[in-house]
């Protein structure tokens, strides 16, 4: 063992996680030794994911891009080491050349989200926005519909402090599983359980998580609307409701008393019993747990939200959650994520072209990405730039993918591994980790923010975003003086400076961001975001009706919609596994793979079908078809196929023009609705 | 000998929920190469697990077996492998209930967990205990106190008539469950 000094940085995973975990680097030479978690993070408290532990393989991985990379012909595999000075010439002469050709740069596209949601990876957005009018994206794949639900009810999607799920007396879990995905949330839910709280977990899916559970509900997928109404109605009808509150802090109970008595109880509770096959005494017991537990936490997942109905879902469940007042009482509340990013300039996002021409910018759907594109004329789009994304294995429409990347002349992904995407592009770039790299993240469900200092020297050549929008801006205005506008003499730290403005400072209690290299800081806020009574909403209220909603030709009170029938018989949930984000870090090899070749049923489908545990089976529907290996399991429902994102197979090849019912509220366009998919399973390839 | 500690671990099934954060911080501490897993997590039910690695057991059977005297109990329970002595027989191998020493092929020699030994002389915990977000696997010492409620086994667990392992259990409790009927 070397004698030269270990020095510790500080760092941040910058995965799309609620975790979001600060951890410490241990540095020698030049070389990442191991890494810890920060104990200063009062959120993560020292501990980190089995993937945040893995962080030497993902820096030092044998399979991870080291230099730039040409391939000719596209998806030959035939590929050739060029220098960063080539790759930059060729990428810098194309846009000019498209340039001179339309006038405009809007034959230029990008695409870009979530696989590194550091502040300083909006560099990619402040590089196309420098260049003015050009064909940008707009949405948000996977939260937006929830989001715009929050919105419409209480006008901002704030989540009170996950550390005071601690302090609650009902914890209700309802379609999430922080077994697998917020590992960290677990150990504040178990404070409360040992101060005598129950936990509920409302699932279709037993996951780990409902195995833990006092209470587990089983429901049909997109149902949990019609539950919460029902709940809603039984709480209404025996009078266990926050009276003074609804009559206080709300807006338009009277039209949802209504919806609700519209029916007769009886037959709704047999009704919805029968659509979201809960039993009526699982019904009965979560209502007297609603109406006797208070504080209460409810904390809706992202995965109920992912199908056509799921706004009006989440809609459902906000109102159960008025109705009893426990969106206002310390240690309850409506969790689903923070705003927290709001406060920030976002100075890099937001980066203003020349003289604004930006905003002339094409905008095309992010979640209809291939489609929209492959529709544009005068100019088509030629080149397409993509960063912190693998759309061939994570976006829907792949075939309309796969056509339009047959048409782009130009095709440049920057990534750390050869992803599908990159394998289909001509030029692959190698991205920095986040050890080799400047930045600052917050969560989007823990108030803590953390500086990500610089640990390493790069891997081989691979650059950060920023440090790629530098140099390309560079090259081009060599080129053409003047051709963009992207101020390419500022420094990673100079970026990071911008971002904390007095109001940023203010919020985390610094004097000056530098102090972040002491530790990470938690927002200063009430808590919970609503206990001032006060709503962001036109009527300051709690909006059961929403005339906003209602502008946005959407049912101004929340509606469950029947669900779509499919003549595929099976529905397809593609939850996140343990190991892996999206298709991220599923080839760690310090774990085996097994559940990404997976596809688990129940046993009553599997002997439909005459499959057998271990049958290699496929898994199709009129827009494609995947294989698994089949795990008979009765912790899915009848009905219900659960299979996990990533891998050499992806199962996105099974989803096409699927989309959530809000969502452009906020992000210009509804989200994917990735749950609602319709599938058959059959033996064989 | 005369122990002055017996440290071992104390395991709680029903708050372990199988992230696997022992396993891949061991990995991390110990630098161990791909194959050799001093610790391991394994389902015991679709939904439960076991986070198993060596237990410093009272009567070791690899201390037993191996004919190199690689392997000595330290006055502190911990068994402890010497790398130099051991001949890479794979005597210990088979004759362990739990697993514990795994063969490095590369280096043709057994090692394992030795409770991060370095680590408790700077008053750090083990580095799969450090990690372990919900408080599952946690350090005891058994000659000072046997936990209140604890068990010696859980189902799943091998057999511990052998070699008594220095591990006890709070075995998982299951809750109320309403499952969608067919």
């Amino acid at each position: 063992m070397s004698k030269a000094k270990i020095v510790i940085f500080r760092n941040v995973c910058p995965r799309n996680c609620y975790n979001t975990c600060s951890l410490l680097s241990y540095v020698q030479e030049g070389k990442l030794l191991k890494v810890a978690g920060d104990p200063q993070n009062g959120y993560t408290q020292g501990k980190l994911c089995a993937k945040g532990y893995a962080s030497t393989e993902f820096v030092y991985s044998p399979e991870r891009l080291r230099f730039p990379l040409r391939q000719y012909p596209r998806g030959s595999g035939k590929w050739q080491r060029i220098s960063w000075e080539e790759a930059l010439t060729e990428i810098a002469e194309k846009i000019l050349e498209l340039n001179q050709l339309y006038g405009s740069n809007l034959a230029i596209a990008y695409n870009k989200c979530s696989g590194n949601i550091g502040l300083l990876h909006y560099a990619v957005e402040g590089m196309f926005n420098s260049l003015g009018a050009h064909t940008k994206p707009r949405g948000n794949p996977c939260l937006a519909a929830g989001q715009d639900a929050f919105i419409y009810d209480f006008g901002k999607a704030l989540n009170p402090d996950p550390e005071k799920m601690a302090d609650s007396k009902l914890i209700i879990l309802w379609g999430v599983n922080p077994a697998y995905t917020a590992i960290q949330q677990i150990k504040f839910i178990n404070k409360a359980r040992q101060k005598g709280a129950k936990m509920v977990v409302i699932d279709p899916i037993f996951t780990v998580t409902a195995a833990k559970a006092d209470l587990y509900i089983q429901i049909r997928p997109g149902t949990d609307g019609l539950l919460a109404l029902l709940l809603a109605k039984i709480l209404v009808e025996e009078g266990n409701y926050d009276q003074s509150f609804v009559l206080k802090h709300t807006w338009g109970f009277e039209p949802f008393l209504n919806y609700l008595r519209s029916n007769n109880l009886q037959d709704f509770l047999s009704q919805v019993s029968h659509v979201t096959g809960v039993r009526p005494e699982a019904i009965w017991e979560l209502a007297s747990l609603l109406a006797d537990s208070k504080p209460c936490s409810l904390w809706v997942g992202f995965g109920l939200q992912r199908n056509t109905n799921g706004g009006q879902n989440i809609r459902a469940i906000n109102a159960l959650m008025a109705l009893t007042g426990n969106i206002c009482l310390p240690g309850g509340g409506a969790y689903y994520l923070n705003s927290n990013l709001d406060y920030f300039p976002q100075n890099l996002l937001n980066h203003q072209g020349p003289g604004g021409s930006h905003k002339q910018s094409r905008q095309v759907d992010l979640n209809n990405f291939a489609s929209d594109l492959l529709n544009l004329k005068d100019p088509p789009v030629r080149l397409l730039w993509i960063a912190n994304r693998n759309p061939l294995s994570q976006d829907q429409n792949l075939n309309k993918w796969r056509s339009l990347l047959s048409k782009l002349d130009l095709i440049v992904t920057v990534d750390l591994y050869m992803t599908k995407t990159a394998a289909m592009s001509d030029l692959v770039l190698p991205a920095a980790s986040h050890f080799e790299e400047d930045d600052l993240n917050l969560s989007y469900w823990h108030h803590w923010l953390t500086l990500n200092q610089k640990a390493l020297p790069p891997f081989f050549e691979a650059k950060s975003d920023l440090q790629i929008a530098r140099e390309l801006t560079a090259k081009l205005n060599k080129l053409s003086p003047g051709f963009s506008n992207f101020p390419f003499e500022l420094t990673a730290e100079d970026w990071l400076a911008k971002e904390f403005t007095p109001q940023v400072l203010k919020l985390y209690g610094l004097q000056n961001w530098e102090e972040l290299k002491d530790g990470p800081r938690k927002l200063l806020q009430a808590d919970p975001p609503w206990a001032g009574r006060t709503f962001l909403t036109p009527s300051g209220k709690f909006e059961f009706y929403s005339a906003h909603a209602k502008k946005n030709n959407l049912p101004a009170i929340a509606k469950f919609k029947w669900p779509q029938t499919s003549s595929y018989p099976l529905r397809l949930l593609s939850p996140q596994y343990l190991l892996s984000i999206h298709s991220q870090s599923g080839w760690l090899s310090w774990f085996e793979h097994d559940n990404l070749g997976i596809v688990k049923m129940h046993p009553a489908d599997a002997a439909k079908r005459g499959l057998l545990d271990g049958n290699q089976v496929k898994i199709f529907n009129a827009y494609g078809s995947i294989v698994r290996k089949i795990q008979i399991t009765a912790s899915v429902p009848p009905g219900v196929v659960v299979a996990y994102q990533g891998g050499e197979d992806p199962l996105n090849t099974l989803i096409v023009n699927a989309f959530t019912d809000m969502g452009a509220n906020q992000n210009g366009t509804n989200n994917i609705a990735f749950y609602d998919v319709y599938v058959e399973c059959a033996k064989g390839r | 000998m005369l122990m002055l500690k017996q440290l071992g671990f104390l395991f709680n099934a029903d708050l372990c929920i199988g992230c696997r954060s022992c396993e891949a911080a061991c990995i991390n501490e110990n630098k161990t190469p791909a194959g050799v897993r001093w610790r391991r997590v394994t389902p015991t039910s679709e939904n439960s697990f076991l986070s198993i690695s060596c237990n410093h057991c009272d009567s070791p059977e690899c201390f037993r077996i191996c004919p190199q005297k690689a392997f000595s109990k330290q006055r502190d329970g911990i068994v402890m492998i010497d790398n130099g002595l051991c001949d890479g027989c794979m005597k210990c191998l088979p004759v362990c209930p739990f697993e514990a020493p795994q063969f490095d092929l590369r280096q043709r020699k057994a090692s394992k967990c030795i409770f991060c030994h370095e680590r408790l002389k700077q008053n750090l915990l083990p580095a799969c205990i450090e990690a372990c977000p919900t408080e599952a696997l946690q350090m005891i010492d058994l000659n000072k106190e046997i936990p209140e409620g604890s068990v010696r086994t859980i189902p799943g667990f091998p057999d511990i008539l052998l070699t008594k392992p220095s591990i006890r259990f709070y075995p998982s409790q299951a809750g109320k469950r309403y499952f969608i009927q067919d």
